[in-house]
């Protein structure tokens, strides 16, 4: 057994409880010994010990100050926004930026109003950076490679891939489900793209079709056993034609989320709560019905 | 005494330190081996596909075996490819070839003709704060000196060279006015260089990007008139054949050409101006182009439209008997460039080839 060293004085004893050895602190050990305990223990206060409130962020105490909401968007995206060439904003994530103003009004009893700030896609990042708006809500994919800059919201929609068959087929839940049958897809689609990787496990006989609707089309008519598209074209199709559903969970996730600095917390933590309450409140699922249906 | 003990604990410490990394040292996985391996065929039915590769900033060799393969694999014959005189000749008269060596040798041995595009000037041919594309006409013969010496050092491996690239646009121009007859002068002192290093070598001249900026624009020159003062500034003597980017933006390949529009069949005024000028016997390459399906750019089309327009344009292509090469934009980018510019690829920076990729093979190999 190695020498002890904690104690004045001490024994050390074996297994059996006979002393083994005795020993002396070597002068100077004590007062290490201590100062490392302490600071365990003001590790442990500074972790565990319940924290006052955090002070709200600048861009959240702004906007509860001067009741504007600033929002980048580039309105050229339906269903998810558009510009009808005279100023109206409309589509999905207009109403996600009126619900979020809606329920922070109510739980402020601020009004807080939305100030969209009209920028190109690929300039998006760059002006929330540069502080000419407070969030990007504008059917933005989630990148993981962006949390180093920005921090991201809960997802509120699901834009990858699902399988879709006739509402008469119970069956298919799952793309192995169609294994060795007829699978139509939009040429170059994230769904074609899918299709082909899986082409050779699951012996697809894969179907290329100009757009989602003309696979859509081929299903309806039994050229095709299932469709791998995207929701949006789903969604259509069934309110225009009917006699089909998706089944199961996207093929691959494509979440939409919103945007904030890195130093705005306070607006993330406000943003998702209200994601959330409205994922439980149904609000969000009677969005989606509302906005994502498209013209071909 | 005291002493003696702390420093014999110290040495205990270092003796297990160097133990650690020994351990440490020889549990890491050994380097990746990459050889060239055995001389490859393209396989293809139209020997003019070709893709713009981007290996300039593609550190591990097996990416860039990997990007080269599936260029083969694609059944594109040409590439063009990127090789900054500033990563080469960072210090002036030491060159660095290793990369560029790497790249060459690698296309070659899937059996692919390399086009080499040449730009970037270094920081000690240029102002400071200037940007990589602003070079003076004083520092002309220095870069006639490197072509020369790229021709010298890659003779019988390269024998295309691209000078500079869209000199028609400003910023390709060091943010200064484009002036045809600066570079026709560029031209002049390149030419000569490139020829006494290699007789053989292709001199390609323009590069030019398809623009229909008015008379007098600041940021751009209408490629058509530049080519046309290109030529009456004397550059005609000075280049072997031209190098023209074909993009399509939202038209198809099919639509004809007007002086108004920018599409895919554009080359073909620029084909005019080259036979109008008695020019016949210098062909055309086009080095960049194609079509873009990111959901969101105003420029973009749908995907199979993408893939529709890019069959049709390497088919245009095949039917021109003055084009030797279409090389279009882009292969595959090191790492995502996070725009639109994602949406030009054929395969994702994880290899991942996209349905375009197979219907250009499908189309290769029919």
């Amino acid at each position: 057994m190695r020498r002890a060293s904690i104690g004045s004085r001490f024994k050390v004893q074996g297994w059996r409880g006979e002393p083994l050895e005795t020993g002396r602190l070597k002068p100077g050990t004590l007062p290490v010994v201590l100062i490392a305990l302490a600071l365990v223990a003001a590790w442990a206060f500074a972790t565990f010990a319940p924290k006052p409130p955090a002070k709200p962020d600048a861009t959240w105490a702004r906007i509860v100050a001067t009741g504007e909401f600033r929002v980048g968007i580039d309105p050229s995206f339906p269903p998810f926004e558009s510009d009808d060439g005279k100023g109206n904003l409309t589509g999905l994530d207009i109403a996600l930026a009126n619900e979020l103003a809606q329920d922070w009004s109510r739980d402020l009893t601020t009004t807080i109003r939305v100030e969209y700030v009209y920028t190109g896609f690929d300039g998006l990042y760059d002006a929330l950076q540069a502080g000419q708006f407070d969030a990007i809500i504008s059917a933005l994919p989630y990148d993981a490679r962006r949390t180093e800059d920005v921090r991201f919201s809960h997802a509120y929609f699901d834009g990858g891939p699902v399988v879709v068959v006739p509402a008469s087929d119970t069956r298919t839940q799952t793309p192995y489900d169609l294994a060795r049958q007829r699978v139509g897809v939009e040429l170059g689609s994230t769904g074609d793209a899918f299709a082909r990787r899986w082409q050779r496990r699951l012996q697809y006989d894969v179907r290329w079709y100009e757009t989602a609707a003309d696979a859509l089309r081929a299903l309806a008519r039994g050229e095709v056993e299932g469709v791998l598209t995207d929701l949006i074209a789903f969604n259509d199709f069934a309110r225009a034609v009917g006699g089909v559903r998706a089944a199961g969970a996207p093929l691959v996730n494509e979440h939409v989320v919103m945007a904030v600095r890195k130093d705005s917390p306070t607006l993330l933590e406000r943003i998702n709560a209200v994601i959330v309450a409205m994922k439980q409140d149904g609000r969000m699922e009677r969005l989606h019905a509302q906005w994502l249906v498209v013209g071909e | 005494m005291a002493i003696l003990t702390r420093i014999g604990e110290i040495c205990q410490l270092a003796k297990v330190l160097a133990l650690l990394a020994l351990a440490v040292a020889l549990a890491a996985p050994p380097p990746i081996l990459v050889t060239l391996g055995a001389p490859q065929t393209v396989r293809t039915t139209n020997l003019k596909i070709g893709i713009h590769t981007r290996l300039t900033d593609e550190v591990e060799e097996w990416k860039i075996k990997k990007t080269l393969t599936m260029v083969r694999e694609m059944g594109a014959a040409w590439i063009v490819e990127y090789f900054p005189w500033g990563y080469i000749e960072n210090e002036e008269g030491r060159f660095d070839w290793a990369h560029a060596d790497l790249v060459v040798d690698h296309a070659r041995q899937q059996g692919l003709t390399v086009i080499a595009r040449l730009g970037f000037a270094p920081h000690w041919a240029r102002p400071r704060d200037s940007v990589v594309s602003y070079l003076d006409e004083a520092r002309y013969p220095a870069f006639a000196n490197f072509v020369g010496e790229f021709v010298r050092h890659f003779q019988g491996r390269v024998k295309h060279i691209v000078i500079w690239n869209e000199p028609n646009v400003n910023f390709e121009w060091g943010y200064r006015a484009v002036s045809p007859e600066e570079y026709a002068r560029m031209l002049q002192a390149v030419y000569p260089r490139a020829k006494q290093a290699d007789p053989s070598v292709q001199i390609l001249a323009g590069a030019l990007a398809p623009v229909l900026a008015p008379p007098g624009a600041t940021d751009a020159m209408n490629d058509l008139e530049y080519l046309e003062r290109m030529y009456a500034a004397g550059a005609r003597e000075y280049f072997d054949a031209l190098a023209v980017h074909a993009y399509g933006w939202k038209s198809p390949a099919d639509e004809p050409p007007a002086l108004d529009r920018v599409n895919f069949r554009r080359v073909e005024l620029l084909r005019e101006i080259i036979l109008r000028h008695g020019d016949a016997s210098k062909r055309v390459f086009i080095t960049e182009g194609g079509w873009n399906d990111h959901p969101r750019w105003t420029k973009a089309v749908h995907p199979a439209e993408r893939i529709t327009y890019t069959l049709r344009a390497y088919e245009w292509a095949r039917q021109w008997d003055w084009v030797d090469a279409c090389v279009l934009w882009a292969f595959r980018y090191p790492a995502p460039a996070q725009t639109y510019q994602d949406y030009f690829t054929f395969v994702t920076p994880e290899f991942d080839a996209k349905p375009i990729y197979y219907e250009v093979q499908k189309y290769a190999t029919r």
